[in-house]
């Protein structure tokens, strides 16, 4: 299989000289089978280029499109309206989300393209679109792609999945926090904790079979992309908005016996001067034991397994 | 009066190597009357940028006001504002102005974009700093930071976008992004809205070839903006809100064409710039 990176920023699309190597736009990676099959992880702003390449479907061949969602939040989703194989006859898009008792999957999409916020309702798409609810260990297949799901610790609850086909495996965590300080479900945590709080009883249990499955979906993966966008001084300072450092990343791949990271997701405010320090940093961390790590780019592309 | 420019894109921000001169954040300008106060156009990424620009000042205490005009509420003129930090500390003051049938379906347009299955904040009341919301009445003109300001709506696709003239001591500053006019060109209500402006920021997104093909859209090409800064007789014309797919290149042609464009078509006198990210112009 091949994964591709098109969007590899966190937050907002990031313009400018000082993002021009690590590339600006938000998250969005795409898994290719060798047999073809297409599955995409998230549309951030990133999948406007990919829906170029893939071309739409008027004069060339129909497209049939997987796209897992990690979240719905913006940057995970901003791109899809500029999608261009949504806007073409006879192509298919698959759209999966985990389940959520208070608002159907569809409606997220549908109130992304209404009045008053953008001209063309998802109404009018012309791909056929499907919307496939999951719950959050779910395991299913996509063609020859093996998919498998498991639950992370972010405001609103997020989704890691886990890819395997051709004799490989790559695996998608992103958005997470830790699974130490704080237990992120629906509602809005206001501010950090306070430090050296003791956390309720139930809360660290469900944090640590939070993690056992996250550790458990990277075992022995050949790629693991990793949300790793704050620092250890954000993560002092914010731990609230729910992200990872670097080092959590580690150790998640060195007990997973995962052969190789990739920091994803990267800060808006991040240099790729930055990035390039953080990268280093955390090759050093890793050491000889750990992961091979590398820090996504816009147009990374990796071979894994046969073909 | 200083404007600054903050984004200068349309549609979906466009990062890249291609896009670096003029710059790929959506739009955002701010205006500085010369009195004081701060109004700021538009709510696209750039006004992250300029949000943590403005932390540098009072805003950084709590001690900052102004007031933000929302032409509509397409994405790429709202998306900015979640991530806008000013908003976030608690003392500073804002008046937010736009469009819709009432100020609480104005309030409930921009909480749409905080709810929590798009936003971890999930509401404006998370935010910290005190937000007025109202509707703006068309043609009513109104007070903002020592200005006098109207609103007229521009026809934009299916949707309306608000232009606005906002005037300080008989200085004139028009702002008409995503103004799709059709073959009639600008209503007559839009024209004199931007009647001898000293500057007129119109909606460029296309070369006059890709405005026709696109004319469903309901963007102006060069072609388009020039039209409107003849028809309004104004000092300056300023190029704004560039196709996402346009590169640094396709841009510097677009001024060139609307060079020539106005040479020949009655505005030799007018002068024209091409907004570019970062870049102030003082009135």
């Amino acid at each position: 299989m091949r994964v591709r990176f098109w969007g590899v920023r966190g937050s907002l699309p990031v313009p400018g000289s000082k993002t021009e190597r690590y590339g600006g736009n938000t998250s969005c990676v795409e898994v290719r089978a060798a047999s073809g099959t297409r599955v995409v992880v998230d549309a951030g702003t990133g999948i406007r280029k990919l829906g170029k390449e893939i071309g739409g479907a008027a004069d060339g061949a129909p497209t049939d499109v997987h796209l897992l969602i990690s979240h719905t939040h913006w940057d995970h989703i901003q791109g899809l309206p500029y999608f261009s194989p949504l806007y073409g006859k006879g192509n298919k898009l698959s759209v999966y989300a985990r389940k959520r008792d208070d608002l159907h999957l569809q409606a997220v999409f549908a109130s992304q393209t209404h009045d008053p916020y953008f001209p063309v309702p998802f109404a009018e798409a012309q791909a056929e679109i499907a919307f496939r609810e999951l719950s959050d260990s779910a395991k299913f297949d996509i063609a020859d792609v093996k998919v498998a799901c498991a639950r992370l610790n972010h405001p609103y609850i997020a989704t890691a999945y886990r890819l395997t086909c051709d004799g490989a495996s790559v695996v998608y965590v992103s958005d997470t926090a830790p699974f130490s300080d704080i237990l992120f479900e629906d509602e809005f945590v206001a501010r950090p904790p306070t430090p050296g709080a003791a956390l309720p009883q139930h809360d660290r249990e469900k944090l640590q079979r939070m993690r056992e499955g996250v550790v458990r979906l990277c075992e022995g993966a050949d790629l693991v992309v990793y949300d790793t966008m704050f620092t250890a001084d954000d993560y002092r300072r914010i731990p609230h908005y729910g992200h990872s450092r670097p080092s959590d990343a580690v150790d998640v791949c060195r007990e997973a016996g995962a052969r190789r990271l990739v920091l994803f997701h990267h800060a808006p405010e991040r240099s790729d001067a930055e990035i390039d320090v953080i990268l280093e940093q955390t090759r050093m961390l890793a050491g000889s034991g750990g992961p091979e790590v590398t820090a996504a780019f816009e147009g990374l592309e990796v071979e894994l397994g046969r073909g | 009066m200083q404007l600054a420019f903050w984004g200068v894109r349309g549609s979906i921000p466009a990062p890249g190597p291609a896009t670096v001169r003029y710059g790929g954040n959506t739009s955002c300008v701010s205006l500085r009357p010369s009195a004081g106060g701060l109004i700021v156009l538009d709510c696209g990424t750039g006004a992250r940028n300029l949000g943590m620009a403005l932390m540098e000042g009072p805003f950084g205490q709590g001690r900052g006001e102004a007031s933000i005009l929302l032409s509509h509420a397409h994405w790429d003129h709202i998306q900015g504002f979640p991530f806008f930090v000013p908003l976030y500390q608690p003392g500073n003051r804002f008046q937010i102005f736009g469009v819709a049938k009432s100020s609480a379906m104005l309030e409930g347009i921009l909480e749409g974009q905080m709810a929590p299955q798009y936003f971890p904040v999930q509401t404006l009341k998370n935010m910290g700093a005190s937000i007025e919301i109202a509707a703006i009445a068309e043609g009513e003109p109104f007070q903002v930071a020592g200005c006098t300001v109207r609103a007229r709506t521009n026809p934009h696709g299916r949707a309306g976008a608000l232009a606005f003239r906002i005037e300080e001591a008989g200085r004139a500053v028009a702002y008409a992004s995503d103004a799709g006019y059709g073959a009639g060109g600008p209503p007559a209500a839009s024209v004199e809205l931007y009647r001898g402006a000293d500057v007129l920021i119109h909606d460029s997104t296309y070369t006059p070839e890709d405005g026709r093909r696109y004319a469903h859209r309901g963007f102006s090409s060069v072609e388009d903006a020039v039209g409107a800064a003849v028809a309004g007789g104004v000092k300056r014309l300023v190029l704004f809100h560039y196709d996402q797919d346009y590169s640094d290149a396709d841009v510097d042609a677009l001024v060139a064409r609307g060079r020539r464009l106005l040479d020949e078509r009655g505005g030799a006198g007018i002068d024209l710039v091409a907004a570019v990210e970062g870049a102030t112009l003082d009135l």
